[in-house]
């Protein structure tokens, strides 16, 4: 390669740890299904790009936030789209994620030895709704404030641990700006980290596995 | 293709062989490619919808009438399922049913017994999933 790439590599060492990821042969009866997995993961890449664009203008507080999204919207530079990527890939991220559900169901991909790979995907697939959950409070306007009211009310049914569950996504018996801010840290801190760490999971499981020949 | 030796069996079976490497596809650069292009292609759409529908923000909070608010799509089907059960009830729509759906779902590979991936083998496995689906499906068009 050129020679930047080759100043770079006899220090950084880039090339050879890849060697086998970069040269390892696939299934030749794979198919654009296929592709779906990867675009969920092109979409996090996105959504985590955009997400970090949005944290430095959002604010999550009760005065502040829906101006601060309305800020964003007609003010920043480029804010009203940036806020529109986050959103649209959210959405569509939930599409693809089916998509590739339903493909390794029917190729029976997760057969012996990748049970748990469809373990860690199924978690992954929580977080996602978890992520959508508490995004949707973030613009704190009238239909995400009501809706997270009725959204968190239904966790306080749940027999048992309904009380403590419900006071837990609260962070007491109302909805309000305690609850914005632990939703905020919730879908920038804690879903993000613990979503890393299944992610990580998944990949390391398809590298070791390779992926299944399918049908 | 490769060269073929046409001695009848021994030909057929090199004939097979050939046929087998030359689809065997390497990572890079054959896959590397494709993968470039889904994602251009991904991101492109991704941009076009937000350009065509940007989210608009709603209203501002009225804290004193209740308002029945409509989660985002992929919710629809929870939130319909628990009209259904009403009252003291409720706690089946909430916690017992998705429960039921979240663990056939994540125990999936353990619960189904054989190791064979044809459909038709695994038509108990087709069964669950298709009535899971159509069930899903029918509730979000419910909610609409």
């Amino acid at each position: 390669m050129g020679k930047i790439f080759d100043y770079l590599d006899s220090r950084f060492v880039l090339k050879k740890p890849h060697k086998s990821f970069l040269e390892r042969d696939l299934p030749a009866n794979v198919n654009y299904f296929y592709c779906f997995g990867g675009i969920t993961f092109i979409l996090f890449l996105l959504l985590l790009s955009t997400g970090l664009m949005l944290s430095t203008y959002y604010v999550p507080s009760e005065k502040e936030a829906y101006q601060s999204i309305k800020f964003i919207d007609n003010k920043v530079y480029f804010g009203g789209v940036i806020r529109a990527v986050h959103k649209w890939s959210a959405n569509l991220m939930v599409v693809c994620i089916v998509i590739h559900m339903l493909r390794v169901f029917v190729t029976g991909s997760y057969k012996k030895p990748r049970e748990l790979n469809w373990v860690a995907g199924s978690v992954l697939l929580i977080l996602t709704l978890g992520f959508g959950f508490t995004g949707y409070l973030l613009p704190w306007d009238q239909k995400a404030y009501w809706a997270t009211v009725v959204g968190t009310s239904m966790a306080g049914t749940v027999p048992l641990i309904g009380k403590y569950l419900l006071i837990l996504l609260r962070g007491g018996f109302d909805v309000n700006g305690i609850t914005l801010l632990r939703f905020y840290s919730f879908h920038v801190l804690w879903l993000p980290l613990i979503s890393l760490v299944f992610l990580w999971a998944h990949f390391h499981m398809i590298r070791q596995q390779g992926i299944s020949g399918g049908l | 293709m490769g060269a073929l030796s046409y001695d009848k069996t021994a030909g057929n079976f090199r004939r097979a062989v050939t046929a087998m490497r030359c689809e065997d596809k390497k990572f890079y650069p054959d896959y590397l490619f494709e993968i470039l292009i889904v994602t251009i292609i991904t991101i492109e759409i991704v941009f076009a919808l937000a350009l065509l529908f940007p989210p608009d923000i709603g209203r501002r909070i009225n804290f004193n009438a209740t308002y029945q608010p409509r989660p985002e799509w992929y919710f629809l089907w929870l939130y319909e399922l628990v009209k259904y059960f009403p009252g003291k009830w409720m706690f089946i729509g909430t916690t017992i049913l998705p429960l039921i759906v979240f663990l056939l779902i994540t125990l999936a590979p353990f619960l189904e017994k054989t190791q064979d991936t044809s459909l038709r083998k695994r038509w108990r496995a087709v069964v669950i999933a298709s009535i899971l689906l159509v069930s899903a499906v029918i509730l979000t068009i419910r909610a609409i």
